[in-house]
């Protein structure tokens, strides 16, 4: 019997043990964890060194592993959050959803779960890339504000893609149809986030389209926050000279795009769970 | 509590279940409910028998929250489905028609997420889990994956998982859909041993007539979207005669049916299914057997003719012209 609690209680219990079943079922198998941990070191130990070595030179004035390290974040993230959509169709599909929606728990509760646990993930992935870039040469500022602003990208930019991921994998509701958007959506726009090279050296047209993807503004803010010296692109993003009020104003459209997201994901939920 | 033979509750109680002209219509257009109305008394097990897309999963989901009506109001235990969601969620316990268990997961650990889900203190859950284990004659494998357990043994821990909380009123779909014969029969037990141990309102759906006559109080025939009889299976049984004649003809069973007409031996209103004609004895006539006489004195040609009781399909058929298995009647 449901004991006596108010709504916010109902509310936290709800979302934290949907959160921890949701990482229960990722971290459950070696293959999943391993999964989860070998492409930030793979990325750090063999393909950032790689690419600084074949296509570091590009620019002097910033340590390019450094740049392409913080590209790498802006890379797994929003891969591990498209992978995580899966869980959802296999959830609906084949698993226990339905004991979710008849337990006594906030139907938002479900995503939020899904999404704290993708964060989770992530968050670990970062600290590894961040961890073993570092132990490789990487000069990271770990300044308190530099983390700070780092932080706030890489969770909002895993929210948005995460709530994506959701809202699609509601919406497409198979896994063979899923699949194939995990790469088409999960790295496709990353190359156009000016990862590798600055936005500046993209046709007009692309750069403009580029400005709308969270990875863009989530990744100069990455920069901006832990990267010393320039070349965040964020000049490229606004075309001002405070990179602060730069920063400030892209982290604004990153929480506008993740609030969106989530919105969307929430509604999404609702009308695919609730016939 | 049994409720007594016209389908009332006690005076003191409330309805466990409160169903007044429940609607859904479907996105498209589809009519699955048209207006259902019905009460379930506390310590009641109430069964709604019906074809497949006769509108007993619908009403179920509507209960149970997942399914939004379109009409109608519906109250557990005291709370409106729609407006009080949550706390309904909180009064009751659902064992769905499929399997819906966390393949990811030991049957231990799915009865500990779903007792943290229903927010069941953990030195209770423990002590519920153990006990309830033992009742489902799962204990020697709680430890063991969902995936290696055979049907029975998942549909066990799912009505043990839909326990765990206490709930006031248990929603079983379709609980034997698709096992074996002694599968069922254990099941049925389980059922039966839930209000008997627990005192736990149960309402099941099934097409399983011998499950509807075994195990519940009073039946609910739905078609269509409609309840067309609702009351004990007693007396949906003495409703139409507690024994049939049964004919097996090789000819076309309309004619035959034309024929005992004619003779005036076509009993209260004969059923027609493939080729048997079931003509149930009503209370008052010469009774099954001087009606078997009689129609092989009359030269009627049939392949068999028997007696035998009348049952539940026979009510079924006689309510909605086709049979519980969706076969179709005269």
């Amino acid at each position: 019997m449901i004991r006596t609690a108010s709504l916010v209680e109902v509310a936290a219990a709800g979302t934290f043990t949907l959160y921890q079943r949701r990482l229960a079922v990722a971290l459950k198998t070696v293959s999943g964890i391993a999964g989860t941990m070998a492409p930030p070191i793979l990325w750090v130990l063999l393909i950032a060194p790689a690419l600084d070595e074949a296509v570091g030179g590009f620019t002097p004035n910033i340590d390019y592993f450094t740049y392409v390290a913080l590209a790498q974040v802006a890379l797994i993230v929003p891969f591990t959050s498209m992978f995580s959509g899966i869980n959802v169709i296999v959830d609906k599909e084949f698993g226990i959803l339905r004991e979710f929606l008849v337990a006594p728990v906030f139907r938002a509760s479900i995503p939020l779960a899904n999404a704290l646990a993708v964060l989770t993930i992530s968050a670990v992935q970062v600290a590894l890339i961040i961890g073993l870039g570092e132990a490789r040469g990487a000069e990271f500022d770990t300044s308190p504000s530099g983390v700070l602003w780092f932080g706030a990208a890489v969770a909002l930019l895993s929210m948005t893609t995460y709530a994506l991921a959701e809202t699609l994998a509601l919406v497409v509701g198979r896994q063979e149809a899923f699949g194939p958007l995990i790469p088409a959506i999960g790295v496709t726009p990353w190359f156009l986030a000016g990862s590798l090279f600055p936005l500046s050296v993209l046709p007009p047209v692309v750069e403009q389209i580029s400005l709308t993807f969270p990875w863009t503004h989530a990744l100069a803010v990455m920069r901006y926050g832990m990267m010393e010296g320039t070349e965040s692109g964020l000049v490229d993003i606004w075309h001002m000279d405070s990179e602060p009020v730069m920063a400030a104003l892209s982290v604004g459209v990153l929480l506008v795009m993740a609030g969106a997201a989530m919105a969307l994901t929430l509604r999404v939920f609702n009308r695919k769970t609730m016939a | 509590m049994k409720p007594s033979e016209n389908g009332a509750g006690t005076d003191q109680q409330s309805p466990m279940v409160a169903v007044n002209a429940l609607r859904k219509t479907y996105p498209g257009g589809i009519e699955a409910l048209k207006g259902i109305s019905f009460d379930v008394w506390p310590g009641e097990i109430l069964g709604m028998l019906g074809p497949n897309g006769a509108g007993k999963t619908t009403t179920i989901g509507i209960l149970t929250t997942t399914i939004r009506p379109t009409g109608g109001t519906a109250v557990i235990a005291g709370h409106d489905v729609v407006k009080e969601s949550l706390a309904v969620r909180g009064a009751i316990g659902v064992a769905f028609q499929e399997s819906v268990l966390d393949n990811e997961f030991s049957a231990l650990e799915n009865l500990r997420l779903h007792a943290r889900l229903w927010r069941v203190p953990r030195d209770e859950a423990n002590r519920r889990i153990t006990r309830l284990l033992a009742a489902m004659e799962l204990s020697d494998r709680a430890n063991d994956g969902v995936r290696t357990l055979s049907g029975g043994m998942r549909r066990r821990l799912e009505i043990a998982r839909a326990l765990l909380s206490n709930p006031r009123i248990l929603f079983l779909d379709e609980p034997t859909l698709g096992l074996d014969p002694a599968v069922r029969q254990g099941i049925w037990e389980a059922i039966e041993r839930l209000r008997t141990d627990y005192g736990v309102t149960v309402v099941l759906s099934t097409h399983y007539l011998e499950e509807a006559e075994r195990v519940c109080d009073r039946v609910a025939i739905i078609h269509e979207g409609r309840i067309v009889a609702l009351d004990t299976p007693n007396a949906l049984l003495r409703s139409l005669g507690e024994e049939a004649l049964e004919l097996r003809v090789e000819e076309d069973p309309a004619n035959v049916v034309s024929v005992l007409g004619r003779l005036g031996l076509n009993g209260s209103s004969p059923l027609v299914m493939g080729k048997v004609i079931t003509i149930p004895v009503g209370e008052g006539s010469a009774g099954a057997t001087a009606l078997l006489d009689r129609v092989r004195d009359s030269g009627v040609e049939a392949a068999a003719m028997g007696i035998r009781r009348t049952t539940l399909n026979d009510a079924f058929l006689h309510l909605t012209g086709t049979g519980v298995n969706g076969q179709n009647g005269n």
